[in-house]
């Protein structure tokens, strides 16, 4: 395995590097080719030609777009990522770090509900296969996935903060500063809305993974040994269906930083999903393009530890083997 | 007497007459008491949706693009015997407004379906899994950077970069072409899709090639090969049939979906605007927390047809995959 693997690797991060490439050139190019720049976002009604073509000037956008793009690229590889028109002058950076760390926590948090809900309740469904409660299960939590966040958040608002008052309505800080080290009540509250929607697909997956290995030959073989029904469950069922999960646990790990642009926007968290709606519309380059590089980077780097992991996991796993 | 046996021995010892595997797959499927809720309401949806000008007037509904009769009474009004769903902000039919936002979504639905599902997820699915080599490198790879990013994100950019520049086109379909003044509405609708389309295929696709794949390797498509049969031929008649259970299965798993990127993006104002009635400028109306206090009809009315809209695609989808992969494999 060792050369093989180590080849697959730097193959895969080889790869990489020109889909990235491929990304912010083209999201570079469709956004200088909209008419609005961030220019008349910027002067609005005191718009005059001079003013313009300073502004455009001081920020670059006079120059050619293949000319900008190689400045730019030149900046990122030195760890400049630009600056904000819409927060006047601040740096991408100063704009969206703190951004991503209340996005990223309230993320992980939201992950970890998913799947420690999720799981579970994939091997009860798969377990009650068979009878009514099967179905019923995976639907109720496929209805609420049928819920879009922007339907859900003011009825759960209304809910929780105006009619039972269990929570405030403002952004408090992610974590309370009283003596117990805990989330804010209304973060719990949001976290909640975020996960919810995302049980079902965790609890279809595994409800699916778990039934493949529930008819392998070796659990007929533990059974007929005379193991206890939980051990089977949790030492040979549930350990190999969880092998596909990975894939499932890693693909969804970029979304921790993506932030949920509809729970921010609702409850006025300052978080990633409502900037880049803000920065999309107003609309803001930088900003833009410094969000899209770094969720899919994440997401690019993800797929690639998912694919190496499968083969210290699973001896049996070749990979880079035949996979076209 | 003997004619009493022949006819028990029919009705007994006959074996079960011979069907095909997709009517059989439709009785198992109509067998499931779930799958058959979700069908029906699919139906209406879609009957409803298609023929709204039809549907609107016979359930004796104002059609919500008549404004010229309203009161200050009427506006935000809930549900009475006139207005079973109450009216909107604007003293418009709540209910009339849903069906004609119905349309949005069946038509959206069917646009994506047929141009991102269908053409693209099939025919580069197929493709790539049967020729294989560097055709199917680049296509799975042009996947890759369109599933690496992030999806939403990039529809609103997309949209928010071509909105300034679509007035113009909307102006130009308006005096050049017969569509008058429906042409707003269709130039957003087509925004809308372009954005949606690139991110519908890639499921698709990826589950039609391993499925191409596999089949490509099978003894009756070497011997279709030997026999010569051309590569169109070997496609449609011996590699499609084998893939068609498990493409139905990610599409009506990927519907609900679909339909759900169109509400966003109204929602954000991104997409189909008003006049024109979506499901997504619908909620939008009525999504606040103080609006929901006030006026909860018109959340509820807006969203719970949608809700149970994509509810039913995804129950239809989990239906069908219990029925089309008995054994699934978990990739």
């Amino acid at each position: 395995m060792g050369a093989g693997l180590t080849g697959y690797t730097i193959r895969r991060i080889l790869w990489a590097v020109p889909v990235l490439f491929v990304i912010s050139f083209v999201v570079f190019w469709i956004l200088r080719l909209a008419p609005g720049d961030p220019v008349d976002a910027l002067l609005g009604q005191r718009f005059d030609e001079e003013r313009a073509a300073n502004l455009r000037h001081k920020y670059g956008y006079d120059k050619p777009v293949v000319e900008q793009y190689v400045i730019y690229m030149r900046n990122l590889a030195q760890g400049d990522m630009g600056v904000s028109t819409r927060h006047v002058d601040f740096s991408v950076s100063e704009v969206i770090w703190p951004k991503i760390k209340v996005s990223s926590q309230l993320g992980a948090m939201a992950l970890i509900i998913v799947f420690s809900l999720g799981i579970p309740i994939g091997i009860y469904a798969a377990l009650a296969r068979g009878t009514f409660l099967d179905p019923l299960t995976i639907g109720c939590w496929l209805l609420l996935d049928a819920i879009p966040a922007f339907v859900l958040a003011p009825v759960v608002g209304w809910l929780v903060a105006l009619k039972l008052g269990w929570i405030t309505l403002g952004w408090e800080g992610v974590w309370t500063d009283g003596p117990i080290f805990r989330p804010e009540s209304n973060v719990i509250v949001y976290v909640l809305i975020m996960s919810l929607p995302g049980v079902a697909g965790v609890a279809r997956f595994m409800r699916a993974s778990f039934i493949s290995v529930m008819d392998e030959d070796y659990v007929r073989t533990a059974r007929a040994k005379g193991l206890k029904q939980s051990t089977i469950i949790i030492t040979h069922i549930t350990r190999n269906a969880m092998m596909p999960m990975i894939t499932v646990i890693g693909l969804s790990l970029p979304a921790i930083t993506a932030g949920a642009l509809f729970v921010e926007r609702a409850f006025g968290i300052p978080g990633i999903g409502a900037e880049s709606l803000a920065a999309v519309t107003a609309p803001d380059f930088d900003v833009i393009l410094g969000l899209v590089l770094f969720g899919s980077f994440l997401f690019v780097v993800a797929n690639i530890v998912i694919d190496i992991s499968y083969g210290f996991i699973d001896p049996r796993v070749k990979v880079g083997g035949q996979r076209g | 007497m003997t004619a009493e046996v022949v006819r028990t021995l029919e009705e007994t010892g006959t074996p079960a007459r011979w069907r095909s595997p997709g009517a059989r797959a439709l009785r198992s499927l109509l067998r499931k008491k779930i799958a058959c809720l979700a069908i029906v309401y699919l139906t209406i949806f879609y009957g409803a949706g298609l023929f709204a000008p039809l549907v609107v007037p016979a359930l004796g509904l104002p059609s919500p693009y008549e404004q010229n009769r309203r009161t200050i009474e009427e506006v935000r009004a809930g549900p009475s015997r006139e207005h079973p769903f109450g009216t909107d902000t604007l003293g418009r039919d709540m209910a009339a407004r849903v069906i004609y936002s119905a349309r949005t979504t069946v038509l959206f639905t069917i646009v994506v379906l047929i141009t991102g599902g269908l053409f693209i997820g099939l025919g580069l699915g197929l493709l790539a899994g049967y020729r294989g080599g560097w055709v199917d490198t680049l296509i799975m790879r042009i996947g890759e950077v369109f599933s690496g990013l992030p999806t939403l994100f990039i529809m609103l950019a997309l949209s928010a970069a071509f909105r300034t520049r679509i007035d113009d086109l909307i102006f130009w379909f308006k005096d050049n072409t017969f569509l008058g003044d429906d042409s707003r509405a269709i130039v957003q609708f087509l925004l809308i899709a372009m954005v949606t389309v690139p991110f519908a295929w890639i499921g698709s696709s990826r589950v039609v090639r391993a499925q191409t794949l596999s089949i490509r390797e099978s003894g009756y498509v070497e011997a279709a090969e030997l026999m010569g049969a051309g590569t169109w031929r070997v496609i449609t008649r011996h590699v499609f049939p084998g893939v068609m259970p498990l493409f139905l299965v990610g599409l009506s798993g990927g519907m609900g979906g679909i339909a759900g990127s169109e509400v966003a993006l109204s929602f954000l104002g991104l997409g189909i605007s008003a006049p024109t009635a979506s499901f997504g400028t619908m909620i939008g109306d009525g999504a606040g927390i103080t609006a929901f206090r006030l006026y909860p009809h018109l959340l509820i009315a807006g969203a719970l047809p949608v809700i149970l809209f994509i509810f039913a695609w995804n129950l239809l989808g989990d239906a069908l995959v219990d029925i089309l992969q008995p054994k699934q494999h978990v990739s």
